[in-house]
Protein backbone atom coordinates (compact mmCIF):
# COMPACT_ATOMS: atom_id res chain seq x y z
CA UNK A 1 0.00 0.00 0.00
CA UNK A 2 0.58 3.70 -0.49
CA UNK A 3 2.05 5.33 2.32
CA UNK A 4 -0.19 8.14 1.65
CA UNK A 5 -2.48 5.96 1.97
CA UNK A 6 -1.31 4.50 5.36
CA UNK A 7 -0.75 7.67 6.60
CA UNK A 8 -4.45 8.93 5.89
CA UNK A 9 -5.54 5.43 6.92
CA UNK A 10 -4.01 6.74 10.91
CA UNK A 11 -5.30 10.27 10.76
CA UNK A 12 -9.00 8.41 9.80
CA UNK A 13 -8.74 5.59 12.79
CA UNK A 14 -7.11 8.71 15.17
CA UNK A 15 -10.22 10.39 14.19
CA UNK A 16 -12.64 7.65 14.20
CA UNK A 17 -10.99 6.65 17.51
CA UNK A 18 -11.64 9.60 19.00
CA UNK A 19 -15.54 10.37 18.22
CA UNK A 20 -16.23 6.70 18.70
CA UNK A 21 -14.59 6.58 22.46
CA UNK A 22 -15.96 10.00 23.61
CA UNK A 23 -19.27 9.17 24.21
CA UNK A 24 -18.51 6.44 26.66
CA UNK A 25 -16.65 9.00 28.86
CA UNK A 26 -19.40 11.17 28.97
CA UNK A 27 -21.61 8.43 30.41
CA UNK A 28 -18.89 7.66 32.75
CA UNK A 29 -16.64 9.76 33.61
CA UNK A 30 -13.27 7.19 35.04
CA UNK A 31 -9.70 8.05 34.40
CA UNK A 32 -9.30 5.14 32.75
CA UNK A 33 -12.22 5.94 30.26
CA UNK A 34 -10.30 9.42 29.01
CA UNK A 35 -10.15 9.21 24.96
CA UNK A 36 -6.33 10.15 26.07
CA UNK A 37 -5.93 6.69 27.27
CA UNK A 38 -8.50 4.86 25.26
CA UNK A 39 -7.63 6.05 22.01
CA UNK A 40 -3.92 5.47 22.26
CA UNK A 41 -4.42 1.97 23.49
CA UNK A 42 -6.92 1.56 20.44
CA UNK A 43 -3.87 2.75 18.33
CA UNK A 44 -1.67 0.78 19.62
CA UNK A 45 -4.01 -2.50 19.23
CA UNK A 46 -3.65 -1.20 15.60
CA UNK A 47 0.27 -0.85 15.76
CA UNK A 48 -0.06 -3.87 16.74
CA UNK A 49 -1.70 -5.92 13.86
CA UNK A 50 -0.79 -4.26 11.11
CA UNK A 51 2.12 -2.74 12.13
CA UNK A 52 3.19 1.30 12.40
CA UNK A 53 6.36 3.75 11.46
CA UNK A 54 5.53 6.33 13.50
CA UNK A 55 7.17 8.80 10.69
CA UNK A 56 4.56 7.68 8.64
CA UNK A 57 2.10 8.16 11.26
CA UNK A 58 2.50 11.82 12.12
CA UNK A 59 2.62 13.00 8.19
CA UNK A 60 -1.12 13.30 8.65
CA UNK A 61 -1.79 13.47 12.27
CA UNK A 62 0.68 15.87 12.94
CA UNK A 63 -2.16 18.59 11.79
CA UNK A 64 -3.59 17.78 14.75
CA UNK A 65 -0.85 19.04 16.74
CA UNK A 66 -1.21 22.22 14.39
CA UNK A 67 -4.39 22.97 15.85
CA UNK A 68 -2.99 23.18 19.40
CA UNK A 69 -2.15 26.83 18.22
CA UNK A 70 -5.00 28.23 17.65
CA UNK A 71 -6.34 26.39 20.72
CA UNK A 72 -4.18 28.17 22.90
CA UNK A 73 -5.52 31.48 21.30
CA UNK A 74 -8.75 30.46 22.29
CA UNK A 75 -7.73 30.76 25.91
CA UNK A 76 -8.09 34.37 25.38
CA UNK A 77 -11.94 33.92 25.90
CA UNK A 78 -12.21 32.52 29.23
CA UNK A 79 -9.80 35.20 30.33
CA UNK A 80 -11.80 37.98 29.11
CA UNK A 81 -15.22 36.05 30.13
CA UNK A 82 -14.17 36.01 33.55
CA UNK A 83 -12.52 39.48 34.14
CA UNK A 84 -14.90 40.28 36.73
CA UNK A 85 -13.41 37.06 38.69
CA UNK A 86 -9.59 38.16 38.01
CA UNK A 87 -10.20 41.66 39.03
CA UNK A 88 -12.14 40.83 42.01
CA UNK A 89 -9.12 37.88 43.40
CA UNK A 90 -6.47 39.06 41.27
CA UNK A 91 -4.34 38.88 44.84
CA UNK A 92 -5.20 35.37 45.54
CA UNK A 93 -4.78 34.27 42.37
CA UNK A 94 -1.49 35.94 41.69
CA UNK A 95 0.11 34.22 44.86
CA UNK A 96 -1.26 30.85 43.88
CA UNK A 97 0.00 31.26 40.21
CA UNK A 98 3.53 32.69 41.16
CA UNK A 99 4.07 29.98 44.11
CA UNK A 100 2.49 27.06 42.28
CA UNK A 101 4.61 27.88 39.31
CA UNK A 102 7.98 27.94 41.28
CA UNK A 103 7.06 24.96 43.04
CA UNK A 104 6.12 22.90 39.81
CA UNK A 105 9.04 23.92 38.31
CA UNK A 106 11.51 23.51 40.90
CA UNK A 107 10.05 20.84 42.79
CA UNK A 108 10.09 18.62 39.60
CA UNK A 109 13.85 19.53 38.92
CA UNK A 110 14.83 18.71 42.64
CA UNK A 111 12.97 15.31 42.49
CA UNK A 112 14.38 14.56 39.08
CA UNK A 113 17.61 15.08 40.37
CA UNK A 114 17.70 13.36 43.90
CA UNK A 115 15.47 10.44 41.65
CA UNK A 116 18.56 10.50 39.63
CA UNK A 117 17.09 11.24 36.52
CA UNK A 118 19.11 13.84 34.24
CA UNK A 119 19.68 15.45 30.81
CA UNK A 120 16.52 15.75 28.47
CA UNK A 121 14.11 13.68 30.80
CA UNK A 122 14.05 15.81 33.70
CA UNK A 123 14.43 19.25 31.53
CA UNK A 124 11.18 17.43 29.73
CA UNK A 125 9.47 17.13 33.95
CA UNK A 126 10.22 20.83 34.17
CA UNK A 127 7.15 22.10 32.63
CA UNK A 128 4.79 19.16 33.39
CA UNK A 129 2.33 21.02 35.41
CA UNK A 130 0.93 23.11 32.92
CA UNK A 131 -1.71 22.78 30.54
CA UNK A 132 -0.41 20.55 27.13
CA UNK A 133 0.40 23.10 24.32
CA UNK A 134 1.97 25.35 27.10
CA UNK A 135 4.10 22.98 28.50
CA UNK A 136 5.79 21.77 24.97
CA UNK A 137 6.43 25.13 23.77
CA UNK A 138 8.44 25.49 27.22
CA UNK A 139 10.07 22.11 26.68
CA UNK A 140 10.74 23.17 23.22
CA UNK A 141 12.40 26.16 25.03
CA UNK A 142 14.65 25.02 27.79
CA UNK A 143 15.89 21.94 25.74
CA UNK A 144 13.55 19.12 26.87
CA UNK A 145 11.61 16.61 24.43
CA UNK A 146 7.90 18.29 23.52
CA UNK A 147 7.01 14.61 22.93
CA UNK A 148 8.09 13.75 26.54
CA UNK A 149 6.64 16.64 28.11
CA UNK A 150 3.33 15.77 26.52
CA UNK A 151 3.09 12.30 28.15
CA UNK A 152 4.12 13.53 31.52
CA UNK A 153 1.40 16.37 31.35
CA UNK A 154 -0.89 13.58 30.62
CA UNK A 155 -0.12 11.34 33.56
CA UNK A 156 -0.14 14.15 35.50
CA UNK A 157 -3.22 15.24 34.65
CA UNK A 158 -4.69 11.59 35.40
CA UNK A 159 -2.67 11.39 38.35
CA UNK A 160 -3.69 14.67 39.44
CA UNK A 161 -7.69 14.27 39.39
CA UNK A 162 -6.86 11.36 42.01
CA UNK A 163 -4.60 12.99 44.09
CA UNK A 164 -6.75 16.34 44.30
CA UNK A 165 -9.97 14.63 45.57
CA UNK A 166 -7.66 12.62 48.42
CA UNK A 167 -5.91 16.09 49.25
CA UNK A 168 -9.42 18.21 49.75
CA UNK A 169 -10.01 15.91 52.65
CA UNK A 170 -6.73 16.45 54.44
CA UNK A 171 -6.08 20.30 53.95
CA UNK A 172 -8.20 22.50 55.74
CA UNK A 173 -9.05 24.92 53.18
CA UNK A 174 -11.57 27.40 53.55
CA UNK A 175 -12.29 29.23 50.31
CA UNK A 176 -13.81 27.56 46.97
CA UNK A 177 -11.03 29.97 45.66
CA UNK A 178 -8.47 27.47 46.68
CA UNK A 179 -9.99 24.02 45.90
CA UNK A 180 -10.71 25.32 42.14
CA UNK A 181 -6.67 26.72 42.09
CA UNK A 182 -5.20 23.23 43.67
CA UNK A 183 -6.89 21.33 40.53
CA UNK A 184 -6.27 24.31 38.11
CA UNK A 185 -2.86 24.56 39.18
CA UNK A 186 -2.04 20.62 39.86
CA UNK A 187 -4.03 18.49 37.48
CA UNK A 188 -4.47 21.43 33.65
CA UNK A 189 -7.28 20.31 31.94
CA UNK A 190 -8.37 17.10 33.44
CA UNK A 191 -8.37 18.86 37.05
CA UNK A 192 -10.84 21.91 35.77
CA UNK A 193 -13.30 19.09 34.39
CA UNK A 194 -12.85 17.80 38.27
CA UNK A 195 -13.29 21.30 39.46
CA UNK A 196 -16.21 21.87 37.49
CA UNK A 197 -17.86 18.98 39.18
CA UNK A 198 -17.48 20.47 42.72
CA UNK A 199 -18.91 23.52 41.56
CA UNK A 200 -18.83 26.72 38.79
CA UNK A 201 -17.13 28.84 40.93
CA UNK A 202 -14.22 26.31 41.58
CA UNK A 203 -14.34 25.34 38.11
CA UNK A 204 -13.76 28.87 36.78
CA UNK A 205 -11.20 29.47 39.24
CA UNK A 206 -9.59 25.94 38.14
CA UNK A 207 -9.91 27.11 34.32
CA UNK A 208 -8.40 30.44 35.07
CA UNK A 209 -5.58 28.80 37.27
CA UNK A 210 -4.86 26.61 34.68
CA UNK A 211 -4.55 29.50 31.44
CA UNK A 212 -2.88 31.69 33.83
CA UNK A 213 -0.48 29.77 35.36
CA UNK A 214 0.77 28.23 31.68
CA UNK A 215 1.12 31.82 30.04
CA UNK A 216 3.39 32.49 33.25
CA UNK A 217 5.40 29.47 32.75
CA UNK A 218 5.89 30.34 29.27
CA UNK A 219 6.66 33.63 30.04
CA UNK A 220 8.96 33.01 32.16
CA UNK A 221 10.89 30.15 30.10
CA UNK A 222 13.91 32.51 29.06
CA UNK A 223 14.78 32.72 32.68
CA UNK A 224 14.14 29.42 33.49
CA UNK A 225 16.41 28.07 30.68
CA UNK A 226 19.24 30.42 31.72
CA UNK A 227 18.89 28.95 35.26
CA UNK A 228 18.92 24.81 34.45
CA UNK A 229 21.53 24.86 31.76
CA UNK B 1 -18.48 48.55 11.81
CA UNK B 2 -21.66 47.44 14.23
CA UNK B 3 -23.98 46.32 11.00
CA UNK B 4 -20.94 44.44 10.17
CA UNK B 5 -20.88 42.32 13.76
CA UNK B 6 -24.60 42.56 13.59
CA UNK B 7 -24.38 40.14 10.44
CA UNK B 8 -21.88 38.13 11.51
CA UNK B 9 -24.35 37.62 15.05
CA UNK B 10 -27.00 36.85 12.93
CA UNK B 11 -24.75 34.54 10.62
CA UNK B 12 -24.04 32.20 13.48
CA UNK B 13 -27.75 32.19 14.92
CA UNK B 14 -29.07 30.68 11.52
CA UNK B 15 -26.10 28.66 10.96
CA UNK B 16 -24.27 27.56 13.84
CA UNK B 17 -22.27 24.65 12.04
CA UNK B 18 -20.65 27.26 9.42
CA UNK B 19 -20.17 29.53 11.75
CA UNK B 20 -18.31 27.21 13.85
CA UNK B 21 -16.06 26.13 10.77
CA UNK B 22 -15.36 29.86 9.79
CA UNK B 23 -14.65 31.07 13.61
CA UNK B 24 -12.47 27.70 13.99
CA UNK B 25 -11.04 29.47 10.53
CA UNK B 26 -10.66 32.43 11.69
CA UNK B 27 -8.57 31.77 14.79
CA UNK B 28 -6.21 29.07 12.48
CA UNK B 29 -5.71 31.88 10.18
CA UNK B 30 -4.98 34.53 12.85
CA UNK B 31 -2.60 32.60 14.68
CA UNK B 32 -0.59 31.28 11.82
CA UNK B 33 -0.36 34.80 10.73
CA UNK B 34 1.22 36.25 14.62
CA UNK B 35 3.55 32.52 14.51
CA UNK B 36 4.99 33.91 10.91
CA UNK B 37 5.05 37.53 12.18
CA UNK B 38 6.88 36.25 15.32
CA UNK B 39 9.01 34.23 13.52
CA UNK B 40 10.22 37.10 11.08
CA UNK B 41 11.23 39.52 14.38
CA UNK B 42 12.60 36.92 16.24
CA UNK B 43 9.99 37.54 19.24
CA UNK B 44 10.75 35.57 22.55
CA UNK B 45 7.50 34.68 22.39
CA UNK B 46 5.81 31.67 20.37
CA UNK B 47 3.19 32.84 17.97
CA UNK B 48 0.30 31.05 19.44
CA UNK B 49 0.86 33.35 23.23
CA UNK B 50 1.35 36.79 21.12
CA UNK B 51 -1.26 36.06 19.20
CA UNK B 52 -3.48 35.38 22.93
CA UNK B 53 -2.77 38.49 23.90
CA UNK B 54 -3.12 40.49 21.04
CA UNK B 55 -7.00 38.66 20.59
CA UNK B 56 -6.90 40.11 24.34
CA UNK B 57 -6.49 43.23 23.62
CA UNK B 58 -8.78 43.19 20.85
CA UNK B 59 -11.84 41.66 22.85
CA UNK B 60 -10.92 44.53 25.83
CA UNK B 61 -11.36 47.49 22.72
CA UNK B 62 -13.89 45.54 21.72
CA UNK B 63 -12.65 45.54 18.10
CA UNK B 64 -14.08 41.75 18.09
CA UNK B 65 -17.34 41.17 20.56
CA UNK B 66 -16.89 37.77 22.19
CA UNK B 67 -20.13 36.68 20.40
CA UNK B 68 -18.17 36.76 16.88
CA UNK B 69 -15.19 33.73 18.16
CA UNK B 70 -17.35 31.98 20.78
CA UNK B 71 -18.58 28.80 18.97
CA UNK B 72 -14.83 28.65 17.74
CA UNK B 73 -13.31 29.21 20.41
CA UNK B 74 -15.30 26.73 22.77
CA UNK B 75 -15.30 24.28 20.61
CA UNK B 76 -11.40 24.10 20.51
CA UNK B 77 -10.98 24.29 24.33
CA UNK B 78 -13.61 21.35 23.98
CA UNK B 79 -11.84 18.92 21.74
CA UNK B 80 -8.20 19.39 22.68
CA UNK B 81 -7.72 16.04 23.34
CA UNK B 82 -8.13 15.39 20.41
CA UNK B 83 -5.19 17.27 19.03
CA UNK B 84 -2.67 16.05 21.43
CA UNK B 85 -3.30 12.35 20.74
CA UNK B 86 -0.15 12.46 18.45
CA UNK B 87 1.88 13.34 21.08
CA UNK B 88 0.75 10.36 23.18
CA UNK B 89 1.57 8.15 20.25
CA UNK B 90 5.60 9.34 20.64
CA UNK B 91 5.15 6.79 23.18
CA UNK B 92 6.31 4.29 20.75
CA UNK B 93 9.87 6.37 20.37
CA UNK B 94 10.85 6.36 23.54
CA UNK B 95 9.60 2.62 25.11
CA UNK B 96 13.26 1.74 26.04
CA UNK B 97 13.59 5.06 28.22
CA UNK B 98 10.03 4.72 29.71
CA UNK B 99 11.53 1.12 30.92
CA UNK B 100 14.13 1.80 32.65
CA UNK B 101 13.15 5.43 33.95
CA UNK B 102 9.14 4.90 34.12
CA UNK B 103 8.46 4.53 37.74
CA UNK B 104 10.94 7.23 38.95
CA UNK B 105 9.64 9.65 36.41
CA UNK B 106 6.22 8.50 37.79
CA UNK B 107 7.43 9.03 40.79
CA UNK B 108 8.53 12.47 40.35
CA UNK B 109 5.49 13.40 38.97
CA UNK B 110 3.54 12.17 41.51
CA UNK B 111 5.23 14.00 44.54
CA UNK B 112 5.80 17.06 42.47
CA UNK B 113 1.45 17.17 41.89
CA UNK B 114 1.21 16.71 45.75
CA UNK B 115 3.87 19.35 46.53
CA UNK B 116 2.44 22.10 43.57
CA UNK B 117 -1.45 21.05 44.75
CA UNK B 118 -0.88 21.65 48.44
CA UNK B 119 0.97 24.76 48.34
CA UNK B 120 -1.19 26.71 45.76
CA UNK B 121 -4.27 26.18 47.92
CA UNK B 122 -2.53 27.05 50.99
CA UNK B 123 -1.36 30.00 49.29
CA UNK B 124 -4.17 30.86 48.04
CA UNK B 125 -6.75 30.04 51.18
CA UNK B 126 -4.33 32.71 53.28
CA UNK B 127 -4.29 35.69 50.99
CA UNK B 128 -7.91 35.21 50.53
CA UNK B 129 -9.08 35.22 54.41
CA UNK B 130 -5.67 38.18 55.21
CA UNK B 131 -8.35 40.23 52.28
CA UNK B 132 -11.24 39.23 53.91
CA UNK B 133 -10.05 39.99 57.20
CA UNK B 134 -8.47 43.41 56.31
CA UNK B 135 -11.80 44.88 54.38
Amino acid sequence: MHAELVSLAWLAATLGGYYALKPLYRRLPRWWTSPLLTVPVLLAVLAFAFGMNYANYMRDTHWLLVMLGPATVAFALPIWRYRGLIRRHWPALLAGILGGSVIAMGSAWLLATWFGLGGEVRLSLVPRSITTPLAMLVSADIGGVPELTALFVVITGVAGVALGEVLMRFLPLRSRLARGALFGMGAHGAGTAKAYDLGSEEGTVASLAMVLGGLFNVLAAPGVAWLVR
Amino acid sequence: MNSLHARIRLFSMRQPRLALVAQVLALTAFCLGCDRFARAVHLPLPGSVLALGVLLLLLATRVVPLADLRRGADWLLAEMLLFFIPAVMAVSQHTALLRSDGVRIVGVILLSTVLVMTVTAFLVDAVWRWRRHAR
